[in-house]
């Protein structure tokens, strides 16, 4: 019964967040640069802007998808890197701290010198996913309980062994979760990655949309960004919901 | 450190080691990125030496200082608007459970939509300037602390909350007496992720948009092909952001030691 009413008043939600996008769009409390959310979706009915904006997500999202998994898999490396070798733990902690801190603009010019322009946006998107697996990845290697520990310490398992057997496994839901944040962070890096001059992307249609008066072209692609990344999020949480039943 | 003499040294030493075994990839960094611009034999215009940008912002400090008070201006005011209003929304959907329902999708969205990317919608809606600016870093910070604060308000524990209702207190006093201070731990953890993102998307909007700050001086940079200033904003804007970081964690360690 419960849960049916959050249920209820989450779907409520969302319509009236839809409603009053579209009422605001109506009535032009907004301005001119805030259409009503119908003549965004209308506008899609064009088969040249379906077409742009297909190829543009499409660019974004293979951008995003690289990033996630190469920056998932290094800072995973690297996590595992600071259990094994406990010496290099705390200067790997401070190097993504400050790699983190590094603002993504500032990367810009040195990654088209080095990666050149096309491949800028998901090396963007690999650092940002990174650092949020990352973090998820150190506390969830930490997570496994004294206890269990103790037993490993008594029966004078290796430091590898050990990790294989009980802090991976301890560490999957955390690592889940992690994962679920840097979804969004990945596309947020393709997309921020895209104004460094990419060929094409959903960043650079925000922009070009933007100082052409394109409004409803650069809803579509903002509300594009928007769905991805939702979608990737919703996908990863449910999996860590039902990992967190298996591993808990 | 008020070390007795004869200790000195010693603890120096430890210091120093420690030190260095917190940030010697920090300094491997640098050093490598010294050794790729001198092995590579790059041009000073494509890659500039740490020296020559570690240099230009030791001895212009003018050059930067206005622009960088600029940025963080805008990001204390955004974080400051951001984080009255999250807690003034929590507050609102605290009184009523059906709002608290309603808002859910808000939380979803606020975990899973790249805020800013939307820099240019929302420079397009409020205008391009300094008002962008401020509404992307107060959308920033809004919705951490929404949502941290939020929970923060529900934290109290259930003893306490009976004794509340024992003695009959109102809503007010409860507030005030009880779910307030309990929610400030959270306000500070909702700082401390809020703070360096506001100083970054800041300097985002303004390279975008073209308005004053760092990020306008980094893009200006570029364009008068004066790449050791551009690589100085990014050194300041990084050690900027990690000082805010440091500066919301001691806050917050501070903060959750009084109030728990």
């Amino acid at each position: 019964m419960n849960r049916a009413r959050t249920a209820l008043l989450t779907a409520a939600g969302t319509l009236l967040l839809l409603a009053a996008m579209e009422a605001a769009g109506r009535l032009g409390v907004l301005g001119e640069s805030w259409p009503p959310l119908s003549q965004v979706v209308a506008a899609l009915g064009d088969p040249v802007t379906r077409d742009l904006l297909g190829r543009a997500l499409a660019a974004t999202a293979t951008a995003a998808g690289t990033g996630f998994a190469a920056g998932a898999l290094a800072a995973l490396a690297v996590a595992v890197t600071g259990v094994l070798l406990p010496v290099l733990k705390a200067g790997l902690d401070r190097l993504a701290a400050v790699v983190h801190a590094v603002p993504l603009i500032a990367l810009g010019p040195l990654l088209i010198t080095t990666v050149g322009r096309e491949g800028t946006p998901s090396v963007i998107a690999a650092l940002a996913a990174g650092f949020a697996v990352f973090v998820a990845a150190t506390s969830g290697l930490g997570a496994a309980s004294e206890a269990h520990r103790d037993v490993f310490r008594a029966l004078g398992a290796s430091r590898r062994s050990t990790l294989v057997r009980l802090q991976l496994p301890a560490a999957v839901p955390l690592l889940l979760d992690g994962l679920a944040l840097a979804a969004p962070a990945a596309v947020l890096g393709a997309v921020v990655g895209d104004w460094f001059g990419a060929p094409r992307g959903l960043g650079v249609l925000l922009v070009s949309s933007m100082q052409n008066f394109q409004t409803e072209l650069m809803w579509s692609a903002a509300l594009s960004a928007a769905a991805i990344s939702l979608l990737a999020y919703a996908a990863l949480a449910g999996l860590r919901t039902a990992a967190a039943r298996r591993f808990a | 450190m008020n070390g007795r003499a004869p200790q000195h040294g010693t603890r120096a030493l430890h210091a120093t080691g420690r030190l260095l075994s917190r940030y010697w990839t920090v300094l491997a960094l640098v050093a490598a990125w010294g050794a790729w611009v001198r092995t590579q034999h790059l041009n000073q215009i494509v890659a500039p030496t740490p020296a020559a940008v570690f240099g230009d912002v030791l001895d212009n400090p003018g050059a930067y200082a206005p622009d960088l008070g600029w940025t963080l201006l805008n990001a204390a005011v955004g974080v400051a608007l951001g984080m009255l209003l999250g807690l003034a929304g929590a507050l609102l959907v605290w009184t009523s459970p059906v709002l608290s329902g309603l808002m859910t999708p808000m939380a979803l969205i606020m975990r899973s939509v790249p805020v800013v990317a939307m820099i240019p919608v929302i420079a397009r809606v409020v205008g391009f300037g300094t008002a962008a600016v401020l509404t992307i870093t107060t959308v920033v910070s809004f919705f951490p602390v929404f949502v941290l604060a939020g929970s923060g308000l529900r934290a109290a524990p259930a003893a306490t909350r009976d004794v509340f209702t024992v003695l009959a207190a109102s809503g007010l006093t409860r507030l005030r007496l009880l779910l307030l201070p309990g929610a400030v731990p959270a306000l500070l953890v909702a700082l401390r992720l809020t703070a360096p993102t506001a100083v970054l998307a800041a300097m985002l909007a303004e390279y975008l948009l073209g308005t004053h700050g760092l990020g306008q001086l980094f893009a200006r940079s570029v364009t008068f092909m004066d790449p050791a200033r551009a690589w100085g904003t990014a050194l300041v804007a990084t050690v900027v952001s990690v000082l805010c970081f440091v500066g919301a964690r001691a806050a917050e360690r501070q903060g959750t030691a009084r109030f728990t």
